[in-house]
């Protein structure tokens, strides 16, 4: 049923490009009971070629700890531009972080993978803590952190 | 003597902090350490307040107070005792953005998303913390 849908959602894409261009996506990121301040996030896109496309959300507003997110970092060399307009504050241990976004159609099922680096103060730094495809099937499927982050989920 | 040497150390490596605040981790094999003891040492004979002692980036790292009472952060290498890094907690100026608290990206919902190609349109992302 599910991969039914999906095939709709495709081909409907696909056959109607001007009307289906962007959709709202929600990404939930829920955090561990660390036990620290707050943690910064970074949610980025890769391509197919593991190649930096561009950022969906920095959690986390002072720029002089970017470089502890050091996937981010590395990519975009810790250009504040590249977060202009999509930063917000840092998530508390414990908390969940929902963003709803129009995201481009385009970036579904099209080899994009989205990362989320995570960074605590006083902690170990965590990069590609979360690492997963989008597609149209993944959406609801939970993905499990390794320290920070409990799980994160894509839904539309 | 050692202790001697240690306090020229810092004296002769304070005022050079900032060329050396990009390099601000350790790479000291822990068997070269000294005992945590020499850190607070060190403090102590700097007149510092030690609130937190750790381990960060392979260098102790001392959080506290001077002894004027202001909040710092200091980082020694585990092996010599040098001052790696001091930043003041009050001072948003630190050593790490170079002197400038400019360079902070704009909040959301103050300019429009970056044209990265991934937004579908302008509409700032909403964002809710449970």
């Amino acid at each position: 049923m599910k991969s039914l849908l999906s095939t709709l959602v495709l081909t409907t894409a696909l056959t109607m490009p001007g009307l289906a261009m962007a959709r709202q996506v929600t990404l939930t990121t829920n955090l561990t009971s660390y036990g620290g301040d707050g943690a910064y996030l970074a949610l980025y896109v890769t391509d197919a070629s593991d190649t930096y496309v561009g950022t969906l959300w920095m959690a986390g507003g002072k720029s002089k700890y970017y470089n502890h997110l050091t996937g981010w970092y590395r990519a975009t060399g810790g250009d504040t531009a590249q977060v202009n307009g999509i930063t917000g504050a840092s998530v508390g241990a414990g908390r969940s972080l929902e963003i709803t976004l129009d995201l481009a159609d385009a970036l579904f099922d099209a080899g994009y993978t989205l990362h989320i680096d995570a960074s605590v103060e006083d902690m170990r730094d965590s990069p590609n803590e979360v690492s997963v495809p989008l597609t149209s099937g993944g959406r609801g499927t939970l993905v499990k952190g390794r320290r920070y982050i409990a799980d994160f989920s894509y839904d539309m | 003597m050692k202790k001697t040497l240690t306090m020229l150390t810092i004296a002769a490596l304070l005022p050079a902090g900032a060329a050396l605040a990009d390099d601000d981790d350790c790479s000291v094999p822990r068997t070269q350490w000294q005992p945590r003891e020499a850190a607070l040492q060190v403090a102590q004979d700097n007149g510092w307040t030690v609130r937190n002692f750790e381990v960060d980036d392979g260098c102790f790292e001392i959080k506290g107070r001077d002894a004027d009472g202001r909040e710092i952060e200091v980082k020694l290498d585990p092996a010599t005792m040098q001052v790696v890094e001091m930043e003041y907690e009050d001072d948003d100026d630190d050593d790490d953005d170079y002197g400038t608290a400019v360079g902070n990206p704009a909040p959301a919902g103050t300019v429009a998303p970056p044209q990265n190609g991934l937004f579908g349109t302008g509409t700032p992302p909403k964002v809710k913390v449970n």
